[in-house]
């Protein structure tokens, strides 16, 4: 398993597509910070000129710039007082670009690893790998080296969009941003982790690389529609308990201070981890090459 | 250990409704060349494919050098295969490849088993090439040094010489026979007289059922016959007949006398001796003598 681990990974660092696959990330992340960093200086600029106009103190518009940044803080972390307190010295924009990066993540990785099994089962290159070793450690080795890949590429973009937003805020300390871009890092690797499995469990299921990436998106589509059914129901809905089902819903706690809580939601997507990946297994151990 | 190398039992494999092999039973020695005989969907792909774990038999049992091949992990070290139709994995140069394949094998030199098996085939020049950029040939070649690093106890190659040019396909033929004796290796091929040259044995199978299974003398009768080639001269086939060891005697066309014999109490050279003996002491010429018959006449009569 170390060996395909070590050498897939090798072998993607080398070729374009981690190059390529960290463009389309970094495109969309600076997207994302570009276009809420302007809507938010737009937003700030309306409020400061109103409150000049109304004759208020620079103070009154210190104090509406923090009312702001606690009503969008509010919304994100859905009014959890200990979350809001964790991460109040975060720039708002940051938050918006995880809470951005969580939706669009499971179809980067989709993208990243639809035919890290499918593309060699179709071809048959695989089987140069099983009279070698065993089918699991294949699928081991290929979704680590994909696991890999994305802490990489996920380090890199977290480390800019902390770097790009102490430039925009100079009052947002060292010590706070290392503490706080390890956190995020942490939280979108256990994030991550089970939609690299979902994805390798894509992958394992069908011959054609195609057919997995379209599968791969339809089931990201029903899991979102799962979560955001379930959410609008009213709570005497036993519909409401789908929710449960899809890994998105386990997100909101993944930047929570309390152990409990961010464990509780680590749990689950390690629980969806090891399912995907059981299921990947069992599919590839089963089938003919 | 048992003298087996394979041994198949009852072995049938379905695809959906249509059945690929049907209830295959064969054994091969340990040490010996063993092809794999047939038409196109004879099923020979299939049973290769059974016996390196690759597919899964609907039915009957497989034991390749003592474990199931579908076995996790069971074949790692004793099996090297070259399966038929399988892509090189893009992206590799064709050295480090056959170097990471060798780690995966854990064999102690990956480098020098690496190095190995391409000087075998005739492609250290491609060490550097990308796998993408291989010709057809060179692919195979890659292919096929993958499957003879580390020496396994087992070899299969499916087609090895499929799409080579003459000497590269002697040159696998020349690697094919250093191994016998040694290693257990199988064989499939189109190419009867190719397998006729390599093989201590073959399975014949036709529409996914054995057609026959045996040592090459088996299948060719060279344990039990001869022609012999006749330039001028009669052949009076009483004669023939009456001789020691002689079951059966019968002109093919008006040049070619093949004689039967009891292989198993005379030897086929004394057999043939007194036979081209009595024809010279009457005058026949004979332009040669031939023991049994080609393995593509055997092949074409059973199907």
């Amino acid at each position: 398993m170390m060996v395909i681990w070590a050498a897939e990974l090798r072998r993607a660092v080398r070729s374009g597509r981690a190059l390529v696959l960290l463009g389309l990330y970094s495109m969309f992340s600076a997207l994302v910070l570009l276009v809420v960093g302007f809507v938010t200086r737009e937003l700030q600029g309306q409020v400061n000129t109103k409150l000049m106009e109304e004759g208020a103190d620079p103070e009154a518009a210190a104090r509406a710039a923090d009312q702001m940044h606690q009503g969008v803080l509010g919304f994100l972390t859905s009014n959890d007082t200990a979350m809001m307190q964790a991460l109040s010295q975060v720039p708002i924009v940051v938050l918006i670009v995880f809470k951005l990066t969580l939706f669009f993540l499971p179809a980067y990785i989709a993208l990243m690893g639809f035919d890290q099994v499918s593309g060699e089962v179709g071809p048959r290159s695989i089987r140069y790998l099983t009279v070698r070793a065993r089918r699991s450690s294949v699928l081991l080795g290929k979704f680590l080296s994909q696991a890999t890949l994305l802490l990489g590429l996920v380090l890199v973009i977290d480390l800019a969009i902390f770097v790009y937003a102490r430039i925009l805020n100079p009052d947002f300390a060292f010590g706070v941003l290392a503490m706080n871009l390890l956190k995020f890092w942490g939280a979108t690797i256990v994030f991550s982790l089970a939609y690299v499995a979902l994805t390798t469990l894509c992958s394992s299921l069908f011959r054609s690389p195609a057919v997995s990436l379209v599968f791969n998106f339809i089931l990201l589509f029903v899991f979102w529609l799962m979560d955001s059914v379930s959410r609008a129901v009213e709570d005497t809905n036993p519909v409401r308990f789908v929710r449960y089902l899809s890994p998105s819903y386990y997100s909101g706690n993944l930047l929570h201070p309390q152990l409990a809580e961010f464990a509780g939601s680590g749990a689950a997507y390690a629980a969806f981890a090891a399912i995907f990946l059981v299921g990947a297994y069992g599919v590839l151990r089963t089938r003919d090459l | 250990m048992s003298e087996l190398a394979i041994e198949l039992s009852g072995v049938s494999k379905r695809f959906g409704p249509k059945v690929a092999v049907n209830a295959v039973s064969l054994q091969v020695r340990q040490g010996d060349v063993f092809g794999l005989i047939g038409p196109n969907g004879a099923g020979k792909t299939t049973t290769f494919s059974m016996m390196c774990g690759y597919l899964y038999p609907s039915e009957g049992s497989l034991k390749v050098m003592g474990v199931s091949p579908t076995t996790p992990g069971a074949l790692k070290g004793r099996v090297g295969a070259l399966p038929q139709d399988a892509v090189l994995p893009p992206g590799w140069e064709v050295g480090s490849l056959l170097m990471y394949w060798a780690r995966l094998s854990d064999l102690p030199q990956p480098e020098h088993e690496a190095r190995g098996a391409l000087e075998k085939v005739g492609l250290m020049e491609a060490w550097k090439v990308q796998t993408q950029a291989l010709s057809h040939g060179m692919a195979k070649r890659a292919a096929m040094a993958q499957a003879l690093m580390g020496r396994p106890p087992l070899v299969l190659l499916d087609e090895p010489t499929a799409g080579l040019d003459p000497r590269i396909a002697a040159q696998v033929r020349q690697v094919i026979k250093d191994m016998k004796g040694t290693q257990t290796v199988v064989v499939s091929s189109h190419n009867l007289q190719e397998l006729e040259e390599l093989c201590d044995a073959a399975a014949i199978l036709d529409k996914g059922s054995l057609a026959q299974a045996g040592t090459m003398s088996e299948l060719t009768g060279q344990g039990a016959e001869f022609r012999v080639q006749i330039a001028r001269g009669d052949v009076i086939i009483p004669e023939i007949t009456s001789l020691p060891g002689v079951i059966g005697a019968r002109m093919e066309g008006t040049d070619v006398l093949c004689v039967r014999f009891d292989g198993q109490a005379h030897k086929a050279e004394e057999v043939i001796s007194r036979t081209v003996g009595h024809l010279i002491q009457h005058q026949t010429l004979i332009l040669g003598v031939s023991r049994g018959r080609r393995l593509e006449d055997r092949v074409l009569q059973l199907l």
